[in-house]
């Protein structure tokens, strides 16, 4: 199957959060979330966030002058669209991140190909081109994060030759937010 | 570099530091910072005695697509004798502080699940682990797999 794969720019922000809120469904918290290309909020029943206070602002985040993340997109050309149309059928976010033992590193934050592109190599060419940005950039490594139970994503990690730290050195992730980081900016 | 060692000998990890005192300069003070850095000093007894750092923290900044902006603490560590004197609280609350300042969403780090007294020391202050309540797991590629994933694809 052809398909390209290409830095994202502002004009993506559509369908980046469209793939964005079918990445949320595949990791079943899409009741939690709602993008959109200007911003995000969540809706969340645990009250860890009140909506219209944590919003994700796509196009100021991602393509103003300093930017918290880039994107990668992969698209088909039009006789391959969607029944919707769509021909961004894949994406990946990553961002640079450091690390205090080896340096440099490359943080892929998400990454996600539509449900009928699977299995042709979409995903495999984006996470080539996030390694391929990353060893440019001087990155020693690529670090991301996968949902235990999400047994295709980590064979298909595992297979390219990665390792769970979680598993491996007891790495947890912990987040502090909302009321939690009010308090603590108080002590 | 004498901290790092000291964090990398608590964490029983001395033999993995590989980065260097000039990489260190280069990626935290050149045009491109890849990360921030805060330090705590202290006044020797004289006052003609350089301030003594006892203390510091790394971080720089994150993404989350859901919900913006994160701060990412990276590494944080107060020297053995100077510690339970409120360093490591005061050195959270400047970067809590300067998380809501740049409209961070979330402070973020990555504690060993063997690290008893600073798992108890975050989720005291509120801390969640997501690893344990949502199932995330940290994967990483190193340089190796690196370079064979960046290769031209045979297929």
């Amino acid at each position: 199957m052809d398909f390209s794969i290409r830095a994202a720019n502002v004009d993506d922000c559509k369908d980046i959060a469209r793939m964005i809120m079918e990445l949320a469904e595949y990791e079943k918290v899409s009741d939690h979330v709602k993008v959109t290309q200007k911003g995000a909020s969540c809706s969340s029943s645990d009250s860890r966030l009140s909506p219209g206070t944590s919003d994700a602002d796509l196009e100021q985040d991602g393509f103003s002058k300093n930017p918290f993340f880039h994107g990668i997109i992969a698209e088909v050309p039009e006789q391959h669209k969607t029944k919707e149309g769509h021909t961004k059928i894949g994406y990946a976010l990553y961002f640079y991140a450091y690390s205090s033992w080896s340096g440099r590193a490359i943080y892929m934050e998400d990454l996600y190909v539509m449900p009928e592109f699977r299995g042709k190599g979409v995903g495999k060419a984006l996470m080539s081109k996030v390694a391929q940005l990353g060893l440019a950039a001087g990155c020693h490594q690529l670090n991301f994060a996968v949902l235990d139970w999400n047994k295709p994503s980590m064979d298909f990690y595992l297979s390219q030759g990665c390792f769970d730290i979680t598993d491996t050195m007891g790495y947890h992730c912990l987040r502090c937010e909302g009321e939690a980081l009010k308090h603590l900016a108080q002590l | 570099m004498s901290e790092y060692e000291e964090l990398a000998k608590y964490e029983e990890m001395e033999h993995q530091v590989t980065l260097t005192e000039k990489e260190l300069l280069e990626d935290g003070f050149g045009d491109t910072p890849f990360y921030h850095c805060i330090i705590t000093e202290i006044q020797g007894q004289n006052s003609s005695e350089d301030p003594k750092v006892v203390g510091f923290a790394m971080y720089y900044f994150t993404y989350d697509p859901w919900v913006g902006k994160q701060l990412y603490l990276e590494e944080f560590y107060v020297m053995d004798e100077y510690r339970g004197l409120g360093i490591g609280s005061g050195i959270l609350r400047h970067l809590s502080n300067l998380a809501m300042k740049t409209r961070c969403t979330g402070m973020m780090f990555v504690v060993a699940e063997n690290n008893e007294p600073s798992v108890q020391f975050y989720k005291r202050r509120g801390a969640e682990d997501l690893s344990q309540e949502e199932g995330w797991r940290l994967f990483r590629f190193d340089k190796d797999s690196l370079v064979k994933m960046a290769a031209p694809s045979e297929e």
